[in-house]
Formats: structure tokens, sequence, C-alpha cells
């Protein structure tokens, strides 16, 4: 239990003396969770609203498989994502392999699914009245279509955080893709992979704690926002 | 000749492969108050929506001041709108549910006062309502802020759907009043649909009568339901609860609704029944009197065991039989005016 204690001292240290390292870790966490975060709502927000908003022949079958996506072994897209990346993958020339932005490419794959599947479960909880008050009231279709995602916030906020806490606390597609490089791509996930296997454990509780710091602060921020809005 | 506000054509409506309305013709004017009658699944909020453009019917066309509309089209999104049946209000503060159709035409000025003035229409204090979450109201609370959401429009055409079903009667009576207003003052065209026949009578220019879908009338047709079973000298029928007959001609089906418009009521204290000269004959009771607004008639409502008759009478007739709720009469319809549905 002694390492436990130590660990805790070890986050209080790191954070408070500044630790380089550290802060690298943390800074490449939150590039790619929020790059990765703004590519999953942008494409899976209005694809969770259509699959849960409108009627069409083969609705069931598209949900069983953005339901069955939720399921992708990370290890599994980092593997796919690694191969496209590679020099002799068909993405090679873009460079993005071991790099950020092939990370959160990784991670946007992996948090789609996510998005869809539980924007699109908030929209079609929503009351069907919703649809008639705001058409009788006078909305446009652009008007409807913003209206019933405000109306559907909660359940959308909770996609959002379900996605962000998947991607930040990811591992397997950060070290392939990403490859846990000093100072470049080293995350908080992959730091505590690598400092654990050295035996480091006091660090990775360390750094656990930072990730869980940074998780509670989300979580704050989203709860204030909730009761205000 | 004035173009009529609604011109409906060739309508039908699906819902789930069984049809739930179908109207070949109608036409409806503007500037008057419009009744909808009819029993529970007889399509009158699938007419309403229809008639509010918020749905697409499944064939046909809806006519509004002489062209094609349908949902979202510009000729008729500021000038028609529906308040459903059930209260429903958006998560938000009342203030801007009652403000949401204004902001989205942009029309922002004096918000406050507008909201203020509208939730007065439906007898809502603005100071003590506006900021009221949604969730924190009762139901004739929310059905009064929706309908105030509405009225801030001040609307081309109204159309409520069982305004007053499943809420508390201060509620309803306020919301009657209000709707009223809104003719009274803004030329409002009202399309009500409604189970209460006595208030539609009272307000109502026309009244419709709507059953399985199609429109039948007035709205004074007699609609008896089966099971239908054979009865003496080729008639049909079947026994009431207490002991009488109901009688008609061969139905089509078994299960065929019967439609009688003319029935006649005369005052009788002897209990009576039977057939006499192609006439069927039965007793009831006098539940309601209420005068039609359009004809200056009274209806009738008269209870033969538990089926209601509706029939008509002059004011004199009433007065020169003593008519009143409670007093026993007959009821007389011609075995020939019966017609299937």
């Amino acid at each position: 239990m002694d390492f436990l204690l130590q660990g805790l001292l070890k986050a209080i240290e790191l954070l408070t003396t500044n630790d380089p390292e550290t802060f690298s870790a943390v800074y490449s966490t939150l590039v790619v969770s929020a790059y990765s975060l703004a590519a999953t709502l942008i494409m899976g927000l209005p694809l969770g609203f259509c699959l849960g908003y409108f009627e069409f022949s083969i609705k069931k079958q598209v949900r069983v498989v953005v339901d069955t996506l939720l399921s992708l072994p990370t290890v599994f897209i980092g593997l796919v994502v690694f191969a496209f990346f590679t020099n002799r993958g068909p993405m090679g020339e873009w460079g993005l392999l071991f790099t950020l932005p092939g990370i959160a490419v990784g991670l946007t794959i992996l948090a789609l699914p996510i998005v869809v599947a539980l924007s699109a479960t908030a929209v079609e909880s929503m009351d069907r009245q919703l649809r008639v008050t705001l058409i009788s009231l006078g909305a446009n279709r652009q008007q409807l279509f913003l209206s019933t995602l405000w109306e559907a916030r909660h359940g959308i906020i909770a996609a959002a955080l379900t996605a962000y806490g998947r991607v930040m606390t990811e591992v397997g597609i950060a070290m392939m893709v990403g490859g846990n490089i000093k100072w470049q791509t080293r995350t908080i996930t992959t730091a505590i992979a690598l400092e654990t296997n050295k035996g480091e454990f006091a660090m990775g509780i360390a750094l656990g704690l930072v990730l869980l710091l940074i998780a509670f602060g989300v979580n704050l921020s989203v709860s204030f926002l909730r009761k205000r809005y | 000749m004035e173009t009529p506000l609604y011109a409906i054509r060739s309508l039908t409506h699906v819902y789930r492969g069984k049809p739930v309305l179908s109207i070949d013709r109608l036409e409806l004017p503007r500037g008057g108050i419009i009744g909808v009658i009819g029993p529970n699944g007889s399509g009158k909020s699938t007419f309403l929506r229809l008639a509010g453009f918020v749905e697409r019917p499944t064939a046909g066309v809806v006519l509004f001041d002489g062209k094609p509309a349908g949902p979202f089209a510009p000729e008729v999104r500021n000038r028609v709108t529906l308040l459903p049946q059930e209260p429903f209000l958006m998560k938000r503060t009342v203030l801007n549910n009652v403000a949401f159709g204004l902001r989205i035409r942009k029309a922002n000025d004096h918000l406050a006062e507008r909201v203020d003035k509208a939730l007065s229409y439906v007898g809502l204090d603005g100071k003590d309502f506006a900021q009221r979450p949604s969730y924190a109201l009762s139901g004739g609370e929310a059905q009064r802020v929706a309908l105030a959401a509405r009225l801030i429009l001040k609307p081309e055409v109204l159309l409520l759907d069982e305004p007053t079903a499943s809420i508390d009667a201060l509620s309803a009576q306020l919301i009657k009043d209000a709707a009223l207003k809104a003719r009274r003052d803004w030329g409002t065209t009202l399309i009500v649909a409604s189970h209460d026949w006595q208030w539609l009578y009272g307000i109502c220019d026309t009244v419709f009568h709507l059953l399985r879908g199609r429109f039948l009338g007035t709205g004074r047709e007699n609609v008896l339901f089966g099971p239908w079973e054979p009865m003496e000298n080729g008639l049909w029928g079947k026994p009431l609860a207490d002991g009488q007959r109901l009688l008609v001609p061969k139905p089509p089906d078994t299960l065929a609704a019967a439609v009688i418009e003319n029935v006649t009521i005369l005052p009788h204290s002897e209990p009576i029944s039977g057939v006499e000269g192609g006439q069927i004959a039965l007793s009831g009771m006098i539940t309601r009197l209420a005068l039609e607004k359009a004809s200056g008639s009274i209806v009738v409502s008269v209870l033969v065991a538990n089926i209601p008759f509706t029939g008509t009478l002059t004011e004199r007739q009433v007065c020169d039989h003593s008519l009143y709720p409670g007093r026993m009469v007959a009821i007389r319809y011609l075995i020939d005016s019966v017609k299937w549905v």
C-alpha cells in the first residue's frame, strides 16, 4: 500500500514542481483528445441526429452496425491505422505515423460510434410532440435541427463525456500509432504503461491521478454548465 | 367568390399501412370557428396535424388560401399554428417557451412585455411564472403556457386539439376564453376538435362530424355501433340494458356503424318502444340542452339505456313541451333514414 501513498505524494510533487515530462504528457493528452473529440462531434452529432430522428428502411440494420462498432477493440483500430499510415500504407505519404494528429485519427475512429449511438438514443427518446411544437411555432428545417439538438443537450453532453472519457484513457491506439516517443507523442496513458513496465509504480499512479484530476475538472465544468442551461 | 381558407382534395392519410383519414372534398371558410367532433380514433388529431401542416398527407392535396402547402412552406409557417392535445413544453423557462416563436422570427422587440401580455391572456402572472422552469408547472399551467406561446404570434389560424382534455376545470375555462379572445381581437380562424359538444355547438359557426376517418356532415348525426344481430321482420338490432331494442335495417357487416341524421324528440311520460309505420320509437331521458349558435336551435341530448341520441328542437318547442334535463321523452327515427359507414 506504500506505493499508493507514494504515488499520491509523487503526483503532487510532479504538478507543483512543473515537471517537464509530466506536462509534456499532459499536453499531448489534451491535444489528441481535443482534436479527436472535435472531429468526433462534428461528424458524429449530425450522423447521430439523422439516425435517431429520421425513419428509413435500413434504420434497424444501421443501428446494429453502429452498436457493433462500439465494441471495436482498440488494438485492432491501432493496427489498422498503423497499417494505413505506415510508409507502405495508402496514406504513408501523409506522414501521420508517430504524430499526435495520427493518434487523433485513431481516437476519432474509436469515439465516433460512441457519439453516434448515444446521441441517436438521446434524439430518439425525445418526445414526439417536440417536432409538432417546433413546426407549429414556425421553425424551419435548420431551426428544427438546432432546437432538437438543444432539447437533447443533456443526452448529447453525456455522449460527448463518454467519448471524451474513452479517448482520454485509451492506451492501445496511442501506443501503436504514436509510438510513445518522449516529448513528442507520449501521452499520460502511454507514460503510465511505460513507468509500470519499468517498475516505477509510484510514477504510474501519479500520472493516473493527474489523469483523474483532468477528468474531474472537465466533469465539474460540464456539471456547472448543465445546471445553468 | 372568396377563396376558401382551406380546400382539401382527394386526401388520404395512412399510418402503418392503415388508412386513418379519407376526405374527398372539403372546404373551410376563413374567419369563423369550426368544430370537429368524433369519437376517439376517428381521425380528429390526424386531420388537425394535416391542416396545421405539421405532416404531409399520404396522398391528396391541402390548399391554403388557394395554394398547395405542406410542412415548412413559407406561406403557412408564420400563419398557422396547432396546439396539440397533450401539454408539451420545451426544456426551458416559461419565458423562453412563450418567446420561442418570436425569437425564430427575429421579432425580439419588447420581448418580456409581450410574453407578460400573452401569459395574461391565459390567466398567468408573468412576474410569477416567467422564470419558472417548464417541469415546475402542473398539466393545466403547461397547456396554458403552450397556448400563450401560440397566441403571442397572433396567428391567422389556430388549431386546437382537445384543448380542455386532461386538465383542470379552471385551466379549461381560461383556455376557452383565450381562444375566443384571439377570434374577437385578431380575427383568428379557430378550428377546434373536442368531445365537449356542448361547448362546440355554443361557439362554432360550423361543426363537422368525423367518424373512422371520414367526414359525415354537420355534427348532429347519431352514430350507433354494433355488433348487430338479426331481429324480427327482417330487421336487425341489438338489445339495450333497459330491455328496449335498438332496430336498424340489415347491416353490411355485423360491426358496421349506423348513422341516423334526423331524430324526432317528443315528450312522453310513459315508456314507449317498438315499430310503427316504418318508424322506430324508443324511450329515454333528457340529459342536456344546449343552444346551437349557428342556427339558434336547442340541441337536445337524450340517453336511451346507455346510448346518447342528439336531436334539435326550436326554443318554442322546448318551452311548449316543458323539456328539461331528467324529463322522460320518446325519440323516433325512420328505419329508412339509417345509413351505414
